[in-house]
């Protein structure tokens, strides 16, 4: 009896000394997201305002910073919904350079990576 | 002359068994921590009401009438027995922005509403060990229910049912001049939550809280019905002098966790609350004509909330991809204290600080809280006929802030969560000056082991924040 109660206050004690919370601070994460063009259409550079909504918190994250086709932006990690609206430069087969209006979208994408996220959405013209 | 139950409730009851009330949650030295039986039958009503609520989501005050037996029954020279059941019911006021019960253990993973009201509350809790000694050695083991419900019956209709067990074991040893005691704990909780509505047109949205005037957007609003899967180890060690002359020592770790989980969601989990705390006690004591004792303690709880990241959703499954440490409180409680008593009378004075540091991660949401404080205790025995025996305890305390924080991203906060978050900073940020007494009187019965005793007790809370408190205890019963 005495060495069972020993034995459960050395277990219950290692368990308490080693039964620390789960911490899980690395909370961010980097998303890069880059346009592309459906058909002969090559897209060299884009103007845009992106939203990205978290589908959890419904916090939202706005970005209009984009290099080239690409997009970084820093934000917690977890799904997004990703909108983006803007103006894209297009380059035709046969080097025809043109203005062109485009929206992307998508409903589900998850930034969940500890380095960098990588997507890459399809554009949808306007004009 | 004093009966059996008299010098038995002066024991049991007396503040000078106030430096070794924590060993007492070691079931070994509980059983071998008073001498004479002492059985009690006890009816008796709590009131509590608060001009405004200091804290919204427990509501502005209570009506608790109960009902109590309690009992402690050494068998022979080497066990003892006891036990208590008691059933508690009534009301709840004003329980505002909370849907949930055992708020002091769940905060801030609640679900909650806006508009709140009164809830009915019915608790059943039985308790009972026994303890035994075998040459040097105590052993002793107890174990603890609580069932209980709180619900509401008219919308929002919150309803949470709660169940709780709680096993101790422990032992102590006699090694020389003192006595050694060590206790393990195992505690395991369940809450079923759920919150209706009966009219289609008052629907309103309830919110899954995540910390700080924050909530899981994601399935707040209609997704009502959810459960708290807990529990948690308990590990206590205690030193103390057999003759009461000299140091003793305490020390109780205990970690805790609870899982909330959506019903309707094929038991999706939203948050991890983990509850860890340590608490230790040093202090020397002496015990002749006078009994004093000076002493110094610790407390700090830290509480960190994990959030699920649910993934998308297949047939209301749905996966959980990631988990984030979102929420971090701690509590620091440290005080010095003095304990002075000779014959029928005690005073005890004490002395700490208290800091409460609570803070969202992102957006990052903080809120500090820290006070110093001075209480002053004291207690009295007074014999003014053979069969009676009168009790008077009085109490006064200050707490004055010396410093607070609160930090909010208010511009992108809802108006009703800033109000929140502004009412409970207010509070907790407030000084506070509390005072009361309770007198007990009891008969003893003449030829008989039977007594009668009723008790009435006040105190009142002042908060600089112009707001007060006032709360009532009456009660009535037999002692035998």
């Amino acid at each position: 009896m005495k060495q069972n109660i020993l034995s459960i206050l050395l277990i219950t004690i290692t368990v308490l000394l080693t039964a620390c919370a789960p911490v899980e601070d690395d909370i961010f994460t980097t998303a890069r997201i880059t346009i592309t063009a459906d058909g002969d259409e090559t897209i060299t550079s884009v103007q845009a305002q992106m939203k990205l909504t978290n589908v959890n918190t419904r916090q939202v994250v706005t970005c209009a910073d984009f290099n080239g086709t690409s997009a970084t932006v820093e934000l917690l990690r977890g799904a997004y919904q990703i909108d983006i609206e803007g103006v894209a430069t297009c380059l035709s087969p046969g080097n025809a350079t043109r203005m062109r209006q485009f929206r992307c979208q998508s409903d589900y994408v998850e930034f969940i990576g500890r380095d960098i996220n990588e997507v890459t959405l399809k554009t949808i013209f306007l004009d | 002359m004093a009966s059996n139950a008299d010098s038995a409730l002066v024991e049991h009851t007396s503040l000078g068994r106030l430096p070794i009330l924590e060993a007492m949650r070691n079931p070994a030295l509980h059983g071998m921590g008073y001498q004479p039986p002492f059985s009690q039958l006890e009816l008796g009503i709590n009131l509590q009401h608060q001009s405004q609520a200091f804290v919204p989501e427990k509501g502005n005050g209570y009506t608790l009438p109960h009902l109590k037996v309690s009992t402690f029954h050494p068998l022979n020279g080497r066990s003892t027995v006891w036990g208590e059941a008691s059933y508690m019911t009534g009301k709840v006021h004003d329980i505002k922005w909370n849907s949930t019960s055992d708020y002091h253990l769940l905060q801030p993973y609640i679900l909650a509403d806006t508009l709140g009201g009164d809830t009915r509350r019915e608790r059943y809790s039985v308790s009972g060990g026994y303890a035994t000694s075998a040459n040097r050695w105590l052993l002793g083991a107890e174990m603890l229910v609580r069932a209980e419900q709180e619900y509401r019956s008219r919308d929002p209709r919150m309803r949470g049912i709660v169940t709780d067990l709680t096993l101790r074991q422990g032992c102590g040893y006699e090694l020389k001049r003192y006595r050694l005691g060590a206790a393990v704990e195992g505690n395991i909780y369940k809450q079923t939550n759920s919150v209706a509505f009966y009219h289609e047109e008052g629907v309103i949205p309830e919110y899954q809280m995540t910390g700080l005037g924050t909530e899981y957007s994601r399935f707040s609003g209609d997704k009502r019905s959810l459960y708290y899967d807990g529990g948690g180890v308990a590990a206590m060690l205690h030193a103390s002098p057999i003759n009461h002359n000299g140091p003793y020592a305490d020390i109780t770790l205990d970690e805790h966790r609870y899982h909330r989980k959506l019903a309707e969601y094929n038991s999706m989990p939203l948050t991890d609350l983990y509850n860890e705390h340590i608490g230790a006690t040093a202090g020397w004591k002496k015990e002749k004509n006078a009994r004093l004792a000076v002493f110094g303690h610790i407390d700090y709880t830290k509480r960190t909330g994990n959030e699920h990241i649910g993934g998308t959703s297949d047939a209301r499954y749905f996966p959980v991809i990631a988990c984030l440490t979102m929420y971090k409180s701690h509590l620091l409680d440290i005080y010095a204290g003095a304990l002075y008593g000779r014959g029928n009378w005690h005073i005890n004075i004490t002395a700490g600080y208290r800091e409460v540091c609570e803070e969202y991660v992102y957006p990052h949401r903080q809120m500090d809280a820290s006070h110093v404080y001075g209480m002053l205790q004291g207690q009295c025995f007074i014999r003014p006929a053979d069969q009676w025996l009168l009790t008077v305890d009085a109490y006064a305390s200050h707490y004055a802030n010396t410093g607070d924080k609160l930090q909010m991203p208010l511009a992108n906060m809802d108006a009703a969560f800033t109000r929140l978050i502004q009412h409970k900073h207010q509070f907790a940020a407030a000084n506070y000056t509390d005072f009361g007494a309770k007198l007990r009187a009891d008969y003893a019965l003449k030829q008989t082991r039977y007594g009668l005793f009723a008790a009435v007790g006040g105190g009142m809370t002042h908060c600089s924040v112009r707001e007060h408190q006032t709360a009532l205890h009456c009660s009535i019963g037999i002692t035998f």
